[in-house]
């Protein structure tokens, strides 16, 4: 008896192994069927009209899969890659974008992120601002898709039409040792969530014999509670403190769900814990807590959670401590550091791959979207960023920002880092040598021109200070 | 527009006091802007009856028509100020009255009126204060002792406050989903009584076979009923909520949008959708405005724009922009309003556009932009706003180039009357 049961525990391990060996995609890229869906329609409606032609060619294309293929093209098809790999037939229409010499990398995936999409903290889709720069300094740092408020949204420049790509997928729950009252309730919820889609799954059984069978009643079962244990919404809960990640993981297992937990500090300390839980961990590696001196146990900080979290099965998915833009001086931990934050990951013992995807699948996945972007992959929206150096390196700057097939962001279009390692100009993309050429004939209009050759911008002697009007 | 025919046919009476000879009256000055062509030198402009009787280089006088004669002046139309508050309170709510005007709160004769008339302003539009749909604009002139002597029109454009928000957005989708509703209940309307009237005279005809000449006398008085109804064929009232978008859908109502940056307009388009508008853009200009950004698809609109003549940035950056010019290279018309709505910048306008001229506007634009394009803004391009025969003869005087700095007001004239200004001869 006694022998049994440990082979059943046995087993159920080297399930859970399993199941993080392979690759971990597919548990949260479920709802495909209504995407897919949708793009066959749009696909359709396309195809009426001319297709439009995008390639990337010559470059080290990263696919955030773990391949990396060197001097491959990646090619789009109304802003739906068609083929990544070498011997890529590009179309004799397709634009195309040298990237010989640089590294190619999904777009960057921020799970959170503050005020990218304009003021608005709620119905993007009827209140996003495509113009405003902070969404164009995050695609210069190559942030192509952010969650807010709960919402997945693309960061798509000058378009506000389907800039949503999901909407609540994550619930999070109030789960710690400090609400002793609210993690009861939250047991008890969960536990009539399970009892409740057992006695449905029975009832489904058995009514094909017994056709007057009562459906089970589902009232007094929490939606939430119900919609997590049914793997339609991920619970997240925040968390840091040893005990109650121990607590969650023990929660998550009985109930055989996978949490999100944000913070996870003390996370190395219980890492074996929360990897059989399946536990997705949201950290921030620069993020700094002092051991309680008190206790005996491990704690505090560590550099090496993510790597420690990693190695143990857990996914890990990395995001700076301010989700905002800031310029205001307290620079290199706000959202434009996304890699910068992954490149401390790394420093504490990360793989390169893992933290790649730590900005890339894994929050896609966390935002329920991972079957449209996280990586370069056939069918996927073609979303990527163009660098001429490693992503996570600090010297390393994004060229070029494509968004579904476009180009979202020049790095010599744009007045914000044009002047950093000026790009020649004969590797100046035709549009852009285009508006070089245009405003040096018109010198009234005053920007949106490259000044690629001169790297200081000194203000024009024309400018009067009268001119200068108040705010309004 | 019969208010203003009204005060046309009225303004003899009054130009006559200082005019002896009936009201005609010959100009002759240095140089003319016209606006609506090249500036004409030696310009003799006739006045009759409150408008432009003819205006050309050096045209020979009929002798014994008073001569006004000032070689050193330059000309130009009266400014129109198309978007302002002046003389009412700033009070603003969240209504939803589109019926609104802001006729009832003028007081005339309030000091604000003298002084930017003396200024050179001859018309001024008042827009009604609010979010959303908070009424319509109306055209005055600041000069007259009753409400009735200032109305040059009393529905100039329909204002409409819009910001990019779901709400905002909705409000707008609903007013034309009434407006839609609107035209079906008038087509039911229209089809029930084409078939009401038509069944009527089938069922006389079928009388008539059946019943022969017996029921003639009884059929005859129905028959004539039906024709008088067809004549008279009236659609259902719109709801008075409605009834300013039907007439803005059909031209007799402008429409000014007033918005803010690059996504209201994108969300604006957006709301109105497919839907062929006829619209004006108030655009607010602030320090940091990016509304470069759609300056193309603002222009291939052919959109008219009132804004301040200012410099504004790159936000996030100093890089200056002249969003004027811009814009107008783009394709779109430019109406400016004065910086701020005081009595001193409706006085410094032509020097603050002059300042938009040295920053590289093009001066026919900035000369419309204070005469005839908010003249149409508020619908009345084709009554003043440039000196052309026929047109209401509301004249500036100055003493020389009108961007130019040092350059003061001289003499103001509305409809054929000097209203300020040394012109005794």
């Amino acid at each position: 008896m006694k022998l049994a049961h440990r082979f059943r525990a046995l087993g159920a391990l080297a399930l859970a192994a399993l199941s993080f060996l392979a690759p971990p995609a597919f548990a949260q890229d479920g709802d495909k069927k209504e995407g897919d869906k949708k793009d066959e329609a749009s696909k359709d409606k396309k195809d009426e009209k001319k297709d439009e032609w995008f390639a990337v060619t010559g470059g080290d294309v990263y696919t955030g899969t773990g391949a990396v293929l060197r001097g491959a093209t990646v090619l789009s098809k109304n802003g739906v890659i068609e083929a990544v790999g070498h011997d890529v037939e590009v179309p004799a229409e397709a634009k195309t974008l040298d990237a010989t010499g640089q590294r190619v990398y999904p777009g960057l995936v921020a799970i959170n992120s503050n005020g990218l999409f304009g003021m608005a903290a709620g119905d993007f889709a009827d209140s996003v601002d495509p113009y405003n720069q902070r969404m164009l300094l995050a695609l210069a740092s190559g942030i192509t898709t952010a969650g807010q408020s709960n919402t997945a949204l693309k960061l798509k420049r000058r378009d506000i039409k389907n800039v949503v790509l999901r909407e609540r997928f994550l619930a999070t729950l109030s789960f710690t040792n400090s609400n002793p009252s609210g993690k009861r309730e939250w047991v008890e919820k969960f536990d009539r969530a399970a009892r409740y889609l057992r006695e449905y799954r029975d009832w489904e059984e058995k009514k094909r014999e017994q056709k007057d069978l009562k459906e089970p009643s589902s009232s007094g079962v929490d939606s939430t509670a119900k919609a997590i244990l049914e793997g339609r919404v991920m619970a997240r809960f925040n968390a840091s403190n040893r005990e109650d990640l121990l607590e969650i993981a023990r929660l998550a297992q009985r109930f055989g769900f996978r949490p999100v937990i944000d913070g996870c500090v003390e996370g190395w300390t219980v890492a074996d814990e929360l990897g059989r839980a399946g536990a997705y961990a949201v950290v921030t590696p620069r993020d700094r807590r002092d051991k309680e001196e008190q206790l005996v146990r491990d704690g505090g900080s560590s550099i090496e959670n993510a790597a420690i979290l990693h190695r143990s099965g857990v996914q890990v998915c990395v995001i700076p401590s301010t989700t905002g833009v800031d310029l205001g001086g307290i620079a290199g931990r706000d959202i434009l550091h996304l890699p910068i934050e992954a490149g401390f990951a790394v420093r504490g013992g990360l793989s390169d791959r893992a933290a790649l995807e730590s900005i890339t699948i894994v929050p896609a996945r966390l935002l329920g979207v991972s079957h449209k972007v996280g990586s370069l992959e056939k069918g996927k929206d073609c979303d990527l960023i163009v660098l001429d150096g490693d992503v996570m390196h600090y010297q390393s700057l994004v060229q070029y920002t494509v968004v579904e097939g476009k180009i979202a962001y020049d790095k010599s279009a744009e007045l914000f880092y044009a002047h950093i390692r000026p790009r020649p100009s004969e590797q100046l993309a035709p549009e852009a040598r285009q508006d070089k050429g245009e405003s040096e004939e018109k010198p009234a209009d005053g920007a949106g021109e490259t000044p690629t050759e001169t790297p200081e911008e000194s203000p024009k002697p024309e400018d009067k200070p009268e001119d200068k009007p108040k705010d309004g | 527009m019969t208010i203003l025919t009204t005060i046309l046919t009225l303004a003899p009476a009054f130009g006559g006091v200082s005019e002896p000879s009936g009201g005609l009256l010959a100009i002759k000055v240095g140089r003319a802007e016209t606006v609506s062509g090249a500036a004409i030198e030696h310009a003799v402009i006739l006045v009759d009856d409150g408008k432009i009787l003819e205006i050309g280089a050096d045209l020979p006088v009929a002798r014994g028509i008073p001569v006004f004669e000032r070689p050193d002046w330059v000309v130009m139309p009266g400014l129109v100020s198309c978007y302002t508050r002046l003389g009412v309170d700033g009070r603003a709510g969240q209504e939803f009255s589109p019926e609104a005007s802001p006729t009832p709160e003028v007081q005339p004769r309030h000091p604000d009126y003298k002084e930017v008339l003396e200024a050179g302003v001859t018309t001024i539009g008042l827009y009604p204060p609010g979010t959303g749909f908070p009424g319509h604009a109306s055209a005055l002139r600041p000069h007259g002792a009753t409400l009735a002597e200032m109305l040059v029109d009393e529905d100039a454009y329909l204002k409409v406050y819009f910001r990019a928000n779901a709400q905002a957005k909705k409000q707008v989708r609903d007013v034309w989903s009434k407006v839609d509703e609107h035209d079906e209940k008038v087509k039911k309307a229209k089809e029930k009584f084409d078939k009401d009237s038509k069944g009527k005279s089938s069922d006389k005809k079928d009388d008539e076979k059946k019943d022969g000449e017996k029921k003639d006398g009884e059929a005859k008085p129905e028959e004539k009923k039906a024709d008088d109804k067809s004549k008279a064929f009236v659609p259902p009232e719109a709801d008075p909520k409605t009834k300013p978008f039907l007439q803005v859908r059909d031209g007799e109502l402008g429409m000014l949008v007033s918005i803010a940056q690059a996504a209201d307009w994108a969300h604006w388009v957006d709301a109105i959708g497919e839907r062929k508008l006829d619209f004006s853009l108030r655009v607010v200009m602030t320090r940091e405005i990016d509304l470069f950004e759609v300056k193309d698809e603002i222009g291939k609109r052919g959109v008219r724009v009132v804004m301040e003549p200012q410099i504004s940035l790159v936000p996030g950056t100093m890089r200056q922009r002249n969003l004027a010019a811009e814009l107008s290279a783009s394709g779109a018309k430019i109406a400016f309003k004065p910086r701020n709505d005081t009595v001193a910048d409706h006085a410094a306008m032509l020097r603050h556009v002059g300042e938009m001229i040295g920053a590289g506007l093009a001066r026919e634009v900035a000369l419309k932009g204070v005469t005839l394009e908010p003249a149409a803004v508020l619908k009345l391009e084709k009554q003043l706003g440039s000196l052309e025969k026929g047109k209401v003869a509301n004249l500036l005087f100055l003493n020389g180039d009108p961007f130019e700095p040092s350059t003061q007001v001289m003499a103001v004239m509305l409809d054929g009357e000097f209203v300020s200004g040394e012109v005794k001869e």
